[in-house]
């Protein structure tokens, strides 16, 4: 029975709304601010990244130093090894720390939506690591990861494990994930808390009345209407993750050896310390076209599901 | 099982769970009272000594004071939430809710837009803001925080679930579209924009890389680049004064949590999942 | 109630809007017309340069100096070059990497100050090649070290008197070896890490070798086994630790906490020496040379923080007087940063007091200082050549890394390195 309660759900029917308003231009004039705005303040400067991927340049000689090179960065990329790396340890820090952030955001968001004592603080406890500038966090878990001394080795070494972290090319990038999660799961705890506020009251009345568990209330109500969420998040955490570099620069500066140098840093050392940006663009533009692909497939899968259900 | 207990079932592993995320402030805290030639020793030493408290005092009021810098990145941080807020829910809401020809092409590239690398375009912008005359000035940071992809991406989000039959009921009744969404559909969306408005003020406050290129006067530093007043000619970071600065610049954006996240109660009527 | 917050986002959003429409318009003004001398350096205001400029202004009170800090860092480099190539007003600037003044001068962002230079007498000094101060792009001066910085190491007194260890006058890397191991205790480790052993043999452009790299010599691959050893038998500091804490930014704090204990150093380091409140410490430190590699004794240290007048300054003129002030009369504010001005004119008795501080003979031995930092002359060793520098400077650093961590041998680490610096060689000269 609750399954066919559950048909009605709102999320599940809405993605391909049909055409609701009688006429079209209307709409356009509620994107029309924020679309401008993107329009003169990011698109624009944008394109000559495009432009530039398909030259040499060294920034400091001018528009005047700009030299054509057609292909030849991307057939520079497709040889140069220092790339492959930094794509390979890329696909697994976001491989990694995306799903597991929210994932973990989600269980702490729907942790926080219950009564709690001490709720309001809660919240602003695990939302705390968003909120703090790179440098502080990079120095605080610089001392805490200190592999003789620090916190989390002296916690772990009562198991008998104490991984060399920052000093190690082992468990440098995994150091990175440990930070990357501690600092999304409040975020997406935000995000999925401000979505349950919208739950479908109804839904759950009659899902009790039908005497559903907590699982099946979970999976067949709060979990579709969350689908929406889920996408957003997991497309910004993967452009997010693809594309930070903050914090690497701070602590690790893409090493010991290369071990932490995603595409992302390797982008910023091409760019801003060998001065070549023009690769640095191809980069980006190589970068680009595969996040790209990451987020249309994530987006087929809320369509699919959706269409499915 | 009674509801009291369940209350304290759930909270004490999440109590357990926070007193493990709050280490690292503990130690930030420790960090922003302790001389300079304490903060990297080894074995870590939780309780300063002595309590350096003049790192506040330098902080606030020295010579370099974050102060000027700090009322700058809330004068940005408002004006750019402000932006963002109202930009983000009118786009979002015609993509997810109103028709027009090519819409969802238009988003899908729209979309795109976000996944070029950022550091990629901080010379271009540079270059462009330059002539159009707002190169340090503080409009270089805030108008393209007024109009940004993510927002509008989360306002969609979160319009695609809400049910159409609303709209079609108003039509119906003769409303015109400006008011099915400012009638309708906005009230719905208060915890969503309170989320939003938080994550602007945040991506605002901590913004770096953009005033770094587009900034250059020190009357124009908004915080993170008054930071940078605590790093030497060597390039290494004066701990103790860094992490007072930082301590400091968290208080604003809590006090926004605090405030805005408020919303999500009062929204809230009945306790969601049981 | 509910509706509140979005009403009033939606006013002062509407406010902002408008603000921006009106704003661009105002902001327009100010630009390259005004009349003050706008200088650019990575040393903070308060660190010396402020003074720097006030003398100046004293002196000229017709011209009014603005100096801005930028950090020295990847980023605050980046800053000022996309300032300079934007036309952003600034006529004097400063330079700290070799890597960046190649760039800089060869792309038109240095004036040509080679005919000043050559009609004062002051200056002379300049048109030395053999050890240059001056960096030089096809023949023409494009910017004039301010800066000299011998490299020497320090000793804590203390631990070396109870360790009956000499202080030397001279030695070798077999002797610092030696020393290093005589100084390590329990809760000491014998020094930091090692002088750079082939730079001491090979001296300038040490990394190339016609137009290739240079690292097939074994003076390379001697430094990486002797830094690793060094670490194996504790009496160099584990890098683990180095790299866990940073401590390539704050070596003078575990000085000061005596962890370790021979200091191969510079002179920007000494400020913290002196300074009783921020760094309280109970010993003196004395000078010794860096020791010498197989007869070779170029000293690691450099000529450097080179200053560059912007060739698009409409006030080149004044724009030259203040570098002639920072290099001659100007120079004594910046010796409390510990910058050897690089014109000797500055008297010894005025670097002890600017670089030792008020008290030198409470912190330091300063006959040691005097011996090693002024009476000597040591062989800087300023490069030139610099294909693909900042390429082969990574691959140095993240190999080094990898072998005195332990993870990589020293053999296979500089083979690695030899062949990334050959690319980074071949490419940069292909393309210029």
């Amino acid at each position: 029975m609750t399954t066919a309660t559950v048909a009605a759900a709102p999320a599940v029917r809405t993605e391909k709304a049909p055409g609701i308003s009688p006429r079209g231009w209307i709409g356009f004039l509620f994107v029309a601010p924020n679309l401008l705005g993107v329009v003169a303040f990011t698109l624009i400067p944008l394109i000559s990244v495009v432009l530039l991927a398909f030259t040499d340049w060294n920034l400091v000689s001018g528009f005047g130093g700009i030299s054509f090179a057609g292909l030849d960065n991307f057939v520079a990329i497709a040889k140069d090894p220092g790339f492959w790396n930094a794509a390979g340890l890329t696909m697994v820090y976001v491989g990694v720390s995306v799903p597991l952030t929210v994932v973990l955001g989600l269980a702490l968001g729907i942790a926080l939506n219950r009564p709690l004592p001490g709720r309001a603080i809660l919240r602003a406890i695990f939302f705390l690591p968003y909120i703090v500038n790179t440098v502080a966090i990079g120095m605080t878990w610089l001392m805490l990861m200190n592999p003789r001394a620090g916190l989390v080795n002296q916690v772990l070494g009562v198991f008998g494990i104490e991984p060399g972290w920052f000093a190690s090319s082992h468990w440098a990038l995994p150091a990175l994930i440990v930070m990357a999660v501690w600092g999304g799961v409040g975020y997406c705890s935000l995000i999925y808390l401000s979505a349950l506020q919208d739950a479908p009251k109804q839904l759950y009345e009659a899902a009790d009345i039908d005497g559903a568990g907590l699982w099946a209330k979970f999976r067949t109500i709060t979990w579709p209407s969350l689908l929406p969420t889920t996408i957003f998040l997991l497309v910004t955490l993967i452009i997010g993750a693809s594309q930070g570099f903050g914090l690497i620069a701070l602590i690790t500066a893409g090493g010991p050896g290369d071990s932490t140098t995603t595409i992302s840093y390797y982008m910023y050392q091409t760019g801003f310390q060998f001065y070549r940006f023009g690769y640095a663009s191809a980069i980006g533009l190589v970068t680009f076209a595969g996040v790209l692909v990451l987020t249309l497939l994530t987006w087929r899968a809320q369509r699919g599901r959706a269409l499915n259900d | 099982m009674t509801s009291k207990a369940a209350k304290w079932y759930w909270g004490i592993p999440l109590w357990i769970l926070a007193l493990a995320f709050l280490a690292p402030f503990a130690w930030m805290l420790s960090t922003a009272l302790k001389a300079d030639v304490e903060a990297y020793k080894i074995p870590m030493q939780w309780i300063p000594d002595p309590f350096q408290w003049d790192n506040f005092k330098t902080v606030l009021v020295g010579e370099s004071s974050v102060l000027p810098a700090f009322g700058r990145s809330v004068f940005v941080a408002v004006l750019r939430v402000a932006g963002e807020l109202l930009t983000a829910t009118m786009a979002g809401y015609a993509f997810a809710r109103m028709s027009f020809k090519g819409r969802d092409k238009l988003f899908l590239v729209y979309l795109a837009t976000a996944i070029i690398p950022v550091q990629l375009l901080l010379v271009p912008r540079f270059i462009y803001f330059q002539k159009l005359g707002l190169y340090d000035t503080l409009w270089a940071l805030i108008l393209p925080g007024m109009f940004t992809v993510l927002g509008t991406f989360l306002m969609r989000q979160f319009f695609v679930s809400q049910p159409a039959e609303f709209a079609e009921a108003a039509r119906m009744d003769g409303a015109n579209e400006w008011q099915i969404f400012r009638r309708i559909y906005l009230p719905l969306a208060t915890p969503v924009i309170s989320a939003l408005g938080i994550l602007a003020f945040v991506w605002s406050w901590n913004d770096y890389e953009t005033p770094l290129v587009l900034i250059s006067s020190p009357e124009n530093y908004t915080l993170p680049l008054g930071l940078t007043d605590f790093v030497d000619e060597q390039g290494s970071i004066a701990p103790g004064l860094t992490m007072a600065a930082s301590v400091v610049s968290i208080v604003p954006v809590l006090l926004v949590f605090v405030l805005l996240q408020r919303r999500f109660i009062a929204a809230m009527t009945h306790t969601g999942i049981k | 109630m509910r509706n509140e917050v979005s009403r009033r986002g939606f006013l002062a959003g509407m406010a902002a809007v408008g603000a921006a429409a009106v704003v661009p318009g105002c902001s327009s003004g100010g630009g390259a017309t005004s009349n003050v001398l706008q200088v650019w350096g990575g040393v903070p205001a308060a660190s010396g340069p402020q003074k720097v400029v006030d003398a100046f202004q004293r002196k000229f009170p017709q011209y009014q100096v603005n100096y801005t800090r930028f950090v020295n860092d990847d980023r605050g480099n980046l800053k000022l070059d996309t300032a300079l190539q934007g036309g952003v007003d600034i006529d004097v600037y400063f330079t700290y990497t070799q890597a960046n003044l190649a760039l800089r001068a060869g792309s038109g962002l240095a004036a040509d100050l080679t005919d000043r230079v050559a009609a004062d007498p002051d200056l002379k000094v300049f048109l030395d090649t053999d050890q240059p101060r001056a960096f030089l792009d096809a023949g023409r001066i494009k910017a004039l070290a301010t800066a000299r910085e011998p490299y020497f190491v320090l000793f804590n007194e203390k631990l070396r008197e109870r360790a009956g260890v000499e202080l030397p006058h001279e030695w070798t890397i077999e002797q610092f070896r030696a020393t290093a191991r005589k100084l390590t205790t329990a809760r000491t480790y014998g020094c930091y890490t090692i002088p750079d052993v082939a730079r001491i043999k090979l001296g300038p452009n040490y990394w190339y070798d016609g137009d290739r790299s240079n690292f097939g010599d074994p003076h390379f691959e001697q430094a990486f086994r002797l830094g690793r050893e060094m670490i194996a038998d504790r009496s160099a500091f584990p890098w683990r630790e180095v790299l866990a804490r940073h401590l390539d930014a704050y070596q003078q704090n575990s000085f000061l906490t005596e962890e370790f204990h021979l200091w191969s150093t510079a002179p920007f380091n000494l400020r913290y020496l002196y300074d009783a409140k921020k760094y309280p410490h109970d010993f003196k430190v004395s000078f010794a040379p860096p020791p010498t590699v197989d007869g070779g004794d170029w000293n690691g240290g450099s000529y450097n923080n080179f200053v560059m007048v912007n060739p698009k300054s409409p006030k080149a003129d004044a724009a030259w007087e203040f570098v002639k002030f920072w290099l001659t009369e100007g120079s004594g504010p910046m010796l409390a940063g510990g910058k050897l001005p690089t014109l000797g004119n500055v008297t010894d008795d005025q670097v002890v007091t600017g670089v030792l501080g008020k008290e030198p003979d409470k912190y330091f031995d300063v006959d040691s200082f005097r011996r090693v930092v002024l009476g000597a002359d040591p062989k800087l060793s300023t490069d030139t050549r610099l294909a693909g520098f900042p390429e082969i400077n990574l691959a140095y650093r993240q190999q080094r890394d990898l072998c005195w961590l332990g993870e990589k041998d020293p053999g296979p680490a500089i083979r690695d390195v030899r062949r990334l610096a050959d690319a980074a060689i071949a490419r940069t000269e292909r393309s210029s």
